[in-house]
């Protein structure tokens, strides 16, 4: 047998042994080892055909709208929990007798431990890697610049590796909870439902929930991604691709003349201010106005509304002269021409010829059309066929007039029934308008403080997760040193 | 004044209603009558947990009462817990936040409790399918022990009614205990092993339970020991004790030096081989060999002394043509050789073997104490637990046999050489003597207690 130095003497023991550090090496070499011969190399394939399942799922819409990159973050959080968690799951409990074994001979737990520290932040850092890679390959389009360091994916890279290094550590710590590779599968799914429910930024939750929020790595993972990818600036688009697809929905309902006016007066409103910007109308002579009338089949139906008189036709045009709302209006001249509207009306309750209609009773039913007739609307309209009228306005100027206009004022609660189809509605203003108004409105109305985009925000969840390393870590290690009270 | 009352009612009865009282009341009283029945205080029912502790004592279901009783105490504090927190009002809230934040608080209380009363109805049902076990009735009596409302006439009935008695108590140990004391203790050894053990306990929930007790004895250098006893006599609890890894009331000194007060320096001065291999089934074989050799060998051995001793120690385990093997890939022998060359690697004076020659065969089992034989011979002490010890037994040098009391102790009935055992027992082979000292229910002669004090009275007068 060869002689060891081993230094004994009778009573006194001054031999040493390998302390901590030295201790070290032969935990990291093993666990090498067993990355080639107990197939843990397995692991990183694997996260390259998660990562590229969910790149192939999340590259359409993330990093270009806000629900895209805030689903993309989630996804992508979901993918370092589950690759952390499925690298150390197993990896204590499967050799629970060995550690004991070990530890009776002088092992140092807490260099177990840091052995497998150190492995796992390998593996996690190839992991993390790979995922990027087969994400960027199937197509997440990635911006490039970044807010901590110069290139976005480095940033990026180092939240998914803290996200899957951190779970990594939990799911030690639940390995060295475990007696056995049974009993540390069945908790597994509860930690990630756990991680899943409470990350906080998917799923709505109950208040009293918040609290638990802080205990997972899936809510300064999810945060830290979302902060990156500047969700926060990004359209909001589903409210827009939902109008769009509803283009034919019937749309209706009741609105009064004041809300109509409030809106087209919005000066907050661009896609209002463009509207008002907007040039209508143009000269035409009466001529054309009859024409127009001639074949307009509404008109023809509005003739045929009944309404009720008791007075003539003189009555009502003094009525109308001599009220007070009408004098604004009197010398008001008709758009492109010197004649008022007073002039007008003067001249119908003058005209000898218009004796027999001014003079007409509305003392029974009579319809629109009768009412026309009766005063030779349309002869009066061929009489001054010739006479320009109308010009060139704005919509601002046209629903400015009508917000001036006081009998209009006074029927601001007069309702008005509207009915049509969403897509007229929206065409009215302008689909491109539309929806990048309410993309802008929406995300506006979506900003979550927690996704800012600045780099405090950035390294506070680093320093967040880091913490969850050190402490999942420290909790394996104390746990592990228990080991010993195992029923045999 | 109303509020303690209420708390009083709830540990003591599980509610506050005067049906929760009456029935609780009477199920109380039921166990207080079952736990006198079976030889333990009756007061015991009077305590939430350590009563549904005391009655699995009674059934013979120790582990199921150990979970039940911390259930037990963990829904009464919930339901403590609730009845403070619940009704809760924060000033200036309104009606209908009052009622949301409390239903709110009582959803929370809801999630943990559930699997707790679940948990709780099961292990309840595991309790009282012991007693009806222990009682000697039919299955049938499960149905009235599901409830608590149920339970009161099981309880009851077996509780007062003389027809209902149990098949066995739960014993006296003070008593036994007494009853069975031995004293003395052995002289220390320079080169050897001397063992004085006073006892060595685990308290366990509301009682401290003696493991082993009374052991004094000294191994000279050289001697290859066989451990004798039958399943609970406490021979793996006493290895640990011996090499300081679990420790106990004891003195243990190995070539003069004290284990216990030097254990880290010592503790590789002990090769303690597992039953199981306990080794990583996807490492090599040297690989494995030259990992233990760093960690077991001192830290100023170096590299080359360390591949020297492997190789030596592969040369005499045989390990040398398969050392690039996977250890899984080995033949049960070839593992067990591995796995006791792991701990010789430190070249240990005391060297304690757990069945190494559980699943090897007869031929493979004798070649392996042969070669056990032989490191002893190098004045090793080697200690050997092995339930097949008659094909081996020539090569062996003394015999220690622990046996299990009356009171459930470890306690030593023998040690000695092997044919001073068989004078002492009377028995020609190992395999009887084992059968001597184990407790009848086993399937033995139940002599523990008579060779226990047998063999004090022959050490000590």
């Amino acid at each position: 047998m060869a002689e060891l130095n081993t230094n004994k003497t009778a009573r006194q023991y001054t031999v040493r042994y390998r302390g901590r550090c030295s201790q070290l090496g032969i935990y990291l070499g093993k666990l090498l080892r067993m990355f080639v011969y107990q197939n843990d190399w397995k692991v990183i394939p694997m996260s390259a055909l998660i990562a590229g399942l969910v790149g192939m799922v999340t590259r359409i819409e993330c990093f270009l709208n806000m629900e895209g990159t805030l689903f993309g973050s989630f996804a992508m959080t979901c993918v370092c929990i589950w690759n952390g968690c499925f690298n150390s799951i197993q990896v204590i409990c499967r050799e629970r007798d060995v550690i004991k074994r070990e530890h009776r001979s002088g092992m140092h737990i807490s260099t177990y431990v840091f052995s497998h520290m150190l492995y796992q932040a390998l593996l996690c850092l190839a992991q993390t890697a790979v995922t990027l890679y087969v994400t960027e390959w199937v197509g997440v389009p990635y911006p490039k610049e970044g807010l901590i360091t110069p290139y976005f994916m480095v940033d990026f890279g180092i939240s998914m590796f803290l996200i899957t290094y951190a779970s990594d550590m939990l799911s030690l710590w639940v390995s060295a909870l475990a007696h056995n590779t049974t009993t540390a599968m069945t908790i597994m799914p509860f930690v990630l439902i756990f991680q899943l429910v409470f990350s906080g930024g998917m799923l709505p939750l109950p208040e009293w929930t918040e609290p638990l929020t802080h205990f997972t790595i899936s809510n300064p993972g999810l945060k830290v991604l979302a902060a990156q990818s500047d969700t926060n600036s990004r359209p909001y688009a589903t409210i827009a691709n939902m109008i769009s697809k509803m283009r034919d929905n019937e749309i209706g309902g009741t609105v009064t003349v004041g809300q109509v006016l409030d809106l087209l007066q919005d000066k907050d409103n661009s896609a209002i201010q463009e509207l008002r910007a907007k040039e209508i109308g143009k000269v035409f002579s009466l001529g054309e106005l009859k024409e127009m009338l001639d074949q307009s089949v509404t008109f023809e139906a509005f003739q045929k509304e009944q309404i009720l008189g008791d007075m003539t036709v003189q009555d009502v045009l003094r009525f109308v002269m001599e009220s007070e709302q009408f004098q604004k209006e009197r010398t008001t001249a008709l758009p492109g021409s010197n004649v008022t509207l007073g002039d007008v009306l003067q001249s119908v309750m003058d005209s000898e010829d218009l004796q027999p209609v001014t003079s007409f009773q509305l003392t029974h039913l009579t319809t629109v059309g009768d009412v026309l007739n009766a005063i030779d609307a349309k002869g009066l309209l061929e009489k001054y066929k010739d006479v320009n009228v109308g010009g060139t306005f704005t919509v601002g100027e046209a629903v400015d007039m009508l917000a001036g206009n006081g009998d209009v004022q006074a029927r601001r609660d007069t309702e008005i029934t509207v009915k049509t189809s969403l897509g007229k509605a929206i065409d009215i203003i302008g689909e491109e308008k539309v929806k990048s108004f309410l993309e802008e409105k929406a995300a506006a109305a979506s900003y979550n403080p927690n996704f800012e985009y600045t780099e405090e925000n950035v390294i506070g969840y680093w320093l967040h997760l880091t913490m969850f390393v050190f402490a999942f870590a420290f909790l394996a290690t104390i746990t592990l040193e228990f080991i010993d009270k195992d029923r045999r | 004044m109303d509020k303690v009352i209420q708390i009083l009612c709830l540990i003591l009865f599980d509610g506050t209603s005067a049906l929760a009282i009456i029935s609780k009341g009477l199920l109380i009283i039921g166990i207080w009558r079952l736990l006198q029945k079976s030889g333990l205080k009756g007061w015991w029912a009077l305590i939430p947990g350590a009563r549904e502790y005391q009655l699995s004592r009674c059934a013979g279901r120790e582990p199921e009462g150990r979970v039940l009783s911390v259930i037990t105490i963990a829904m009464l504090l919930i339901s403590i817990v609730a009845e403070f927190i619940i009704p809760i009002r924060i000033d200036n809230m309104s009606e209908e936040a009052a009622i949301e934040a409390a239903l709110t608080r009582l959803m929370i209380l809801s999630i943990i409790t559930i699997p707790l009363i679940f948990t709780h109805f099961i292990y309840n049902i595991r309790v009282w399918s012991g007693l009806i076990n222990v009682y000697g009735l039919p299955k049938k009596w499960l149905w009235l022990c599901l409830i608590d409302y149920t339970r009161i006439i099981p309880a009851l009935l077996w509780g007062f009614s003389k027809k209902y008695q149990p098949e066995w108590q739960v014993e006296d140990i003070k008593a036994e205990m007494e009853r069975l004391a031995t004293s003395g203790s052995a002289a220390v050894m320079d080169d050897g092993l001397t063992v004085n053990l006073e006892e060595r306990t685990a308290t366990e929930f509301f009682h401290k339970k003696t493991l082993l007790r009374d052991i004094h004895m000294a191994i000279p250098q050289g001697h290859m020991v066989l451990l004798l006893g039958g399943s609970g006599a406490g021979k793996t609890t006493y290895l640990n004790a011996i090499n300081g890894y679990e420790k106990a009331k004891a003195e243990v000194m190995l070539n003069g030096n004290n284990m216990y007060t030097q254990y880290k320096k010592m503790q590789h001065e002990v090769g303690f081989v597992p039953q199981s291999e306990m080794m990583r089934g996807k490492d090599t074989v040297i690989n494995t060999l030259l990992d233990a050799a760093k960690l077991r060998l001192p830290k100023d051995v170096s590299g080359k002394q360390r591949r020297e001793r492997v190789d030596e120690v592969m040369d005499i385990f045989g390990l040398k043509p398969v050392k690039n093997n996977l250890v899984e890939k080995l033949s049960g022998g070839q593992k067990k050789r591995l796995s006791i060359s792991i701990e010789f690697i430190s070249n240990p004076s005391l060297f304690i073997l757990d069945e190494p020659d559980s699943g090897l065969d007869g031929v493979m089992a004798r070649e392996l104490f042969v070669q056990l034989r032989k490191i002893a011979d190098t004045g090793k002490i080697i200690i050997v637990i092995t339930h097949t010890p008659d094909r081996v037994i020539d090569l062996f040098d003394d015999v220690i046999v622990l046996a299990k009391d009356s009171a459930r102790t470890g306690r030593l009935a023998y040690y000695g050489s092997i044919q001073d055992a068989r004078t002492f027992f009377q028995r020609d082979t190992m395999e009887q003597i084992v059968k001597s000292v184990n407790r009848k229910e086993e399937g033995g002669d139940g002599m523990a207690d008579d060779y226990v004090l047998k063999y004090a009275e022959v050490q000590h007068g």
